[in-house]
């Protein structure tokens, strides 16, 4: 086993450090409290390479494997404090572009993967339902075929980057009585007749990360928009579900480590009782835990990545490096506020708004709950 | 039409205190590589060279520049303490292998600040110069190129035939970020590595550099208690009351 970066391995992710820390540092405090997307950020990351990375060329990417990938987005997270557009990053990487890679007819890839790589297209998916989360395939949403058309009705729920989205990924019954064997996807382009984008859902935390709710009123998309074949919806949900557990926290493992960075810095400044707090054992403790925790999720991600890679089944893996990942991000943000005494707790020091950009984490792309009912069926209980 | 960019690789200007100074393209060599890219994409020009004298160490900003999107490099491997005599007259003999159309570099270097090898290079091979320039427009059907020139009395608009030397101020343009992309692309395009010997140039430096010293340190100062206390010790130790 080799745990070494290749030289042009490190000439990529050398160049991501320094295009996150200088081209993606701007003032975070007003754009998350005013819920500001940074359009021009998102551009910048386009044609800087970072939503390509894992598409292969002849669509405009990088043709990055899964690893170089994961890494590359912990160093946007890194150097990047927008953990709202790392997010919508994210999550247009992992639920738009990949089934899309995976699925996509030719036409379609053609037509929409150049775009979704260089950031002049944004995407998105839409599962949820205001009544079924978890148990995503008990779906509403209905698309019925007529003619060289289907009609779309129903609605969607917490769709991230629904409000900024060129074209939505949404799963839809085509037959009800077959269940999950029933459920077809669609690429739903902004504009489409029926098509209503424009309720946003304010949140707690990734403020600047768009979020609507979107309606579908006998809302029509055309045959060639369907995404593989009808009924294989559920199959290609699950497919590329399992890329987005494993790899849509990769940017938050880049995060905990500039914050354990932040508060090894602060525990050495800051002096009580005459001396530097991170000499008092409790608080040494709480930044050797955050390192722990850092370590075993970058190393989760690195495995899952390195897994996927060699076309390994991951099902296991990625559901492990969600649940590490998530749970430790939230408690190193806790833990960083407990640091930081009162000034952690202040929007100034810009700690707080990282625990609220952590929660989410333990629900999307599968809560924690879920997460852990995966790992248990898969060690057979 | 070709145009060679010369460059230079000097540490990094912007590099925090204390920290370890990288190196990087000097910036107005990166202003003169971004203009070159700009004329090429606008159709005017259709090869760029890049060109840089160093050890093996400076491959790392040729890749920078072929990431930047120059089309292929050349390196004179030399690992001595060149002067910008040196420099100039190794630069003829490329240009009189490459024979490009325009010669396009920064109007100095940000580590020795000589500003003279432009000048130079114009003066070995009697080609017209355009110096510390801020815009560029080629007239004529790219036989003559028409320069703005930042001059201290003002903005000075020349004309010189081509081939010519043009070197860059800081406001010509602002340089490009290298993307991922330009980095991939950076990987598959040729450096080629000639000595002088190669070259059939024979130089050897004119000017020795004696030494290099850094402006001395401020050193902390000390908190008073009084005023009293500031008098006494600006009368006894500073002994400047
Ligand atoms: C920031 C954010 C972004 C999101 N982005 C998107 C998006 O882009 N597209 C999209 O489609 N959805 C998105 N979601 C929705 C997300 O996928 C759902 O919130 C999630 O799947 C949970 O569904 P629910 O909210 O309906 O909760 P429920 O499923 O109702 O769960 C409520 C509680 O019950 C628990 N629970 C439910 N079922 C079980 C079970 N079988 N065993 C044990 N416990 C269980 C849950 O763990 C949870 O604690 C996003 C959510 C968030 C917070």
């Amino acid at each position: 086993m080799d745990f070494a970066w290749s030289d042009q391995q490190r000439e990529l992710l050398d160049a991501v450090d320094r295009f996150a820390s200088e081209q993606l540092r701007y003032d975070m405090i007003e754009n998350d409290r005013n819920a500001v997307f940074n359009h021009d950020a998102w551009k910048k990351c386009g044609g800087f390479g970072i939503q390509g990375l894992p598409v292969s060329e002849e669509y405009g990417g990088l043709a990055q494997d899964p690893i170089t990938t994961v890494a590359a987005l912990e160093r946007l997270g890194y150097g990047c404090k927008d953990n709202g557009l790392n997010f919508s990053i994210n999550a247009h990487m992992w639920t738009a572009i990949i089934p899309l890679v995976y699925n996509g007819s030719e036409a379609q890839k053609k037509k929409y993967l150049p775009g979704l790589c260089d950031g002049s297209l944004i995407g998105g998916n839409a599962m949820s339902e205001p009544n079924s989360g978890s148990d995503a395939f008990s779906l509403a949403t209905t698309a019925v075929r007529k003619g060289a058309k289907y009609i779309l009705n129903g609605s969607k729920i917490f769709v991230t980057n629904g409000p900024i989205a060129d074209v939505l990924l949404v799963f839809a019954s085509t037959d009800k009585a077959k269940g999950a064997a029933g459920i077809s996807a669609f690429l739903v382009e902004k504009g489409s007749p029926g098509l209503d984008l424009s309720h946003k859902i304010e949140k707690m935390g990734v403020r600047t990360s768009p979020m609507g709710e979107v309606f579908f009123e006998d809302c029509e998309v055309p045959e060639e928009n369907r995404l593989g074949k009808e009924g294989a919806g559920s199959w290609m949900f699950t497919r590329s579900m399992t890329w987005e557990r494993g790899c849509i926290l990769a940017a938050s493992v880049g995060t905990m480590q500039r914050l354990l960075e932040t508060c090894i810095r602060y525990a050495n400044e800051r002096k009580q009782n005459g001396q530097s707090i991170g000499k008092f054992q409790q608080v040494a403790t709480k930044i050797v835990d955050m390192k722990m925790r850092v370590e075993s999720s970058r190393h989760m991600l690195y495995h899952c990545a390195w897994a996927a890679g060699r076309r390994k089944a991951v099902y296991l893996e990625a559901a492990m490096a969600k649940l590490q990942i998530s749970e430790s991000w939230v408690r190193c943000c806790e833990d960083a506020i407990q640091i930081h005494g009162g000034y952690g707790y202040m929007t100034e020091y810009e700690i707080e708004r990282e625990l609220r950009d952590a929660i989410g984490s333990k629900l999307y792309s599968g809560t924690s709950e879920v997460q852990r009912n995966i790992i248990a069926s898969m060690l057979g209980l | 039409m070709k145009i060679l960019v010369p460059f230079k690789s000097v540490p990094d200007p912007y590099a925090g205190a204390g920290a370890a100074a990288k190196s990087v393209i000097n910036p107005f060599d990166e202003i003169a590589i971004e203009e070159a890219l700009r004329i090429r994409e606008r159709g005017e020009a259709t090869e760029i060279v890049g060109v840089t004298i160093g050890a093996p160490a400076v491959d790392e900003q040729i890749r920078s520049a072929l990431a930047m999107g120059v089309d292929r490099a050349i390196r004179i491997d030399d690992s001595r303490a060149l002067d910008p005599y040196a420099i100039s007259r190794i630069l003829r003999t490329l240009v009189e292998r490459e024979a490009p159309q325009v010669v396009l570099m920064g109007k100095q270097a940000v580590d020795d600040d000589s500003n003279q090898v432009g000048q130079m290079l114009a003066g070995l091979l009697g080609w017209p110069q355009a110096t510390f320039v801020s815009k560029i427009e080629f007239l004529d059907n790219k036989t003559r190129a028409q320069c703005s020139r930042e001059t201290d009395g003002g903005i000075e608009v020349i004309a010189i035939s081509l081939p010519a030397i043009i070197t860059t101020d800081l406001r010509l343009n602002e340089p490009r970020y290298v993307s991922l992309p330009g980095l991939m692309k950076a990987r598959k395009k040729p450096i080629e590595v000639i000595n002088c010997e190669q070259l059939g140039v024979n130089v050897h430096p004119l000017t020795t550099t004696l030494s290099v010293a850094s402006p001395p340190r401020r050193t902390a100062g000390t908190r008073l208690e009084s005023v009293e206390e500031l008098v006494t010790r600006l009368k006894q130790e500073a002994k400047v009351l």
